[in-house]
């Protein structure tokens, strides 16, 4: 616990002083409001060009402007998620930042948990925050469509677990790799072609990124077939620290 | 204190430590010497937990520290070679932090915090961030930090090598002071005067075999003979090898145009050297006889392997 306390505020202090806190913001709120903007640009653009997309845009309303923000989020976001944070352990042991805490007394397992908490609870409030502000600025621009506040919290909610499950993935990563960008290229290879498997029904429901399959289903976010997905992906993170906490154990510190 | 025996430390094919033994008694100052790359920093981070090791046993205050590690680390206080912090943080916050981590509580860290870093000399500089600190001030601060929890064992690696010649005459006070106070302590160190200082036992290391343990005063007593340093005109080559062919010099350490002769009955060599310089084809500038000191003892160690 005193080690868990002592990296919670340390964490803080970091993600303050190093601008990560602005970084996470920026890849999660910016895009909520450019996203939407741009889309509502979009005929302007065209204008000056001899292509026709009169028909598509026709057919934009707030729920088709909602679903792009949503692809756009996962695509943008995870970059800026993972490589924000992928030297989150390994920066600590190749630099040899943990010399002085653990000659300190300091333990592994409220050290891993303090950085998952942190980072999952503030990239949480972004995701809530990016889909809130992408809401009403949706609400603002587009008309017609079933979109409601609840169905963005709701979606909010399920890619606040996907991020967890990722992060932890990072986490294990981090710990594993000398380097942290091998630890945020895989995350991101990880997160894109796991998408590939929404497309097959009988398998997705097994995999965390069915998460953001159905935060895209508006009107039937959430349902039945989620409780295997939400088990896995709990089971996953558990596993990810778990294995996480052992590998730094058993580090050459120095 | 400290009791090792048989300690084994591989990097893969590479052998690091060679079954070193040693033991360091209650409130004494063990100096730990030797080369780069000779195992002192090895040695030093499997001491404080920070570095797995192969074979042998480590007892630190009687107690086996393989089985009772986070107990005894709580007792162990470590200056790490080249020490790394958050950057971010000012000296204050850092102490904070491992104040934090101790259990020193709100009220016991600040204080605590306060008399560390007034004592480095650093409480006027706390509130900078520690990024822009010089390699002397992070060394300072290291020590803080070191000492922080009031450690009975004290590992220090190489705490003066960073620093200039003032700050390394503080370094040294500092470490008498805690010498004073009944500390233990484990100093990894290249500078041999330094050692000399404050050290009561010396330990060299080479290649990672022990190649001596002594009491330093024992280290003077068995090696009492004094050296010859003579300075020539020019660099001597072919002299060097006929003062070697000589029957009662030990040995002869080159720098340069002067050479440091040893002998093994200075009776005698008193006598003869003179008509031994006299018979070589170039001129003198300068001669003395002056003690042997640790690094007449330690070159000569280490460059012949000798056994005493």
């Amino acid at each position: 616990m005193k080690t868990f306390s002592a990296y919670l505020k340390k964490e803080i202090l970091e993600a303050a002083r190093t601008n990560k806190y602005l970084i996470l913001f920026t890849g999660s709120v910016f895009w909520a409001l450019i996203v939407p903007l741009s889309l509502k640009a979009l005929p302007l653009f065209f204008k000056s060009l001899p292509i026709d997309i009169s028909a598509v845009l026709e057919n934009f309303n707030r729920d088709t402007a909602y679903l792009s923000f949503l692809g756009d989020f996962f695509e943008i976001g995870t970059l800026f998620f993972a490589l924000t944070l992928m030297g989150i352990v390994s920066n600590e042991v190749y630099y040899k930042r943990l010399v002085f805490p653990y000659s300190s007394g300091a333990d592994t397992t409220g050290m891993v948990l303090a950085k998952y908490i942190h980072y999952g609870f503030t990239f949480s409030v972004f995701i809530l925050i990016g889909f809130l502000a992408n809401y009403f600025y949706t609400s603002k621009l587009f008309e017609g469509g079933m979109l409601e506040i609840g169905m963005a919290i709701r979606s909010a909610l399920l890619y606040m677990v996907y991020y967890a499950f990722l992060l932890s993935f990072l986490i294990f990563l981090s710990s594993l790799f000398r380097r942290g960008i091998i630890a945020g290229i895989t995350v991101i290879i990880f997160g894109y072609t796991l998408s590939i498997f929404n497309q097959i029904p009988r398998i997705r429901i097994y995999l965390p990124n069915y998460l953001l399959f159905k935060a895209a289903d508006i009107g039937n976010i959430f349902d039945s077939t989620l409780f295997p997905t939400i088990i896995i992906a709990v089971v996953l993170i558990a596993v990810f620290l778990f294995f996480s906490i052992l590998r730094i154990k058993r580090l050459d510190i120095a | 204190m400290i009791k090792v025996t048989g300690l084994k430390k591989n990097y893969g094919k590479v052998e690091a430590l060679k079954s070193i033994s040693f033991e360091v008694g209650r409130g004494s100052v063990f100096g730990f010497i030797g080369r780069n790359g000779a195992g002192k920093t090895t040695t030093m981070n499997i001491l404080t937990g920070l570095m797995r090791f192969d074979k042998g046993k480590i007892f630190i205050m009687g107690r086996d520290f393989k089985q009772y590690k986070n107990e005894l680390i709580k007792k162990i206080g470590y200056l790490p070679e080249t020490p790394t912090f958050y950057d971010y943080m000012n000296a204050y916050e850092y102490l904070g932090f491992i104040g934090r981590i101790t259990g020193f509580g709100q009220r016991g860290t600040k204080k605590r915090t306060d008399e560390l870093l007034k004592m480095v000399g650093l409480d006027r500089k706390g509130k900078r961030k520690i990024g822009g600190y010089s390699r002397g001030m992070k060394q300072r601060l290291a020590l803080a930090i070191a000492i922080f929890k009031k450690p009975e064992v004290l590992f220090l690696d190489e705490p003066s090598s960073a620093l200039d010649p003032e700050g390394r005459l503080e370094m040294l006070n500092l470490i008498e002071n805690l010498k004073d106070n009944k500390i233990t302590i484990f100093l990894s160190t290249h500078i041999l005067n330094d050692a000399e200082r404050v050290c009561d036992t010396i330990c060299i290391i080479d290649e990672g075999e022990m190649i001596l343990t002594e009491k330093l005063s024992r280290l003077y007593e068995k090696y009492i003979q004094p050296v010859f340093d003579i300075e020539f005109e020019k660099v001597p080559e072919a002299e060097v090898s006929l003062l070697k062919k000589i029957s009662w010099v030990e040995d002869i350490v080159e720098n340069g145009k002067k050479i440091s002769l040893q002998v093994k009955d200075i009776k005698h060599a008193k006598k003869e050297i003179l008509l031994e310089l006299s018979k070589l084809d170039m001129n003198i500038v300068s001669y003395r006889i002056r003690k042997r000191n640790l690094e007449d003892i330690f070159i000569g160690m280490v460059s012949k392997r000798e056994n005493i």
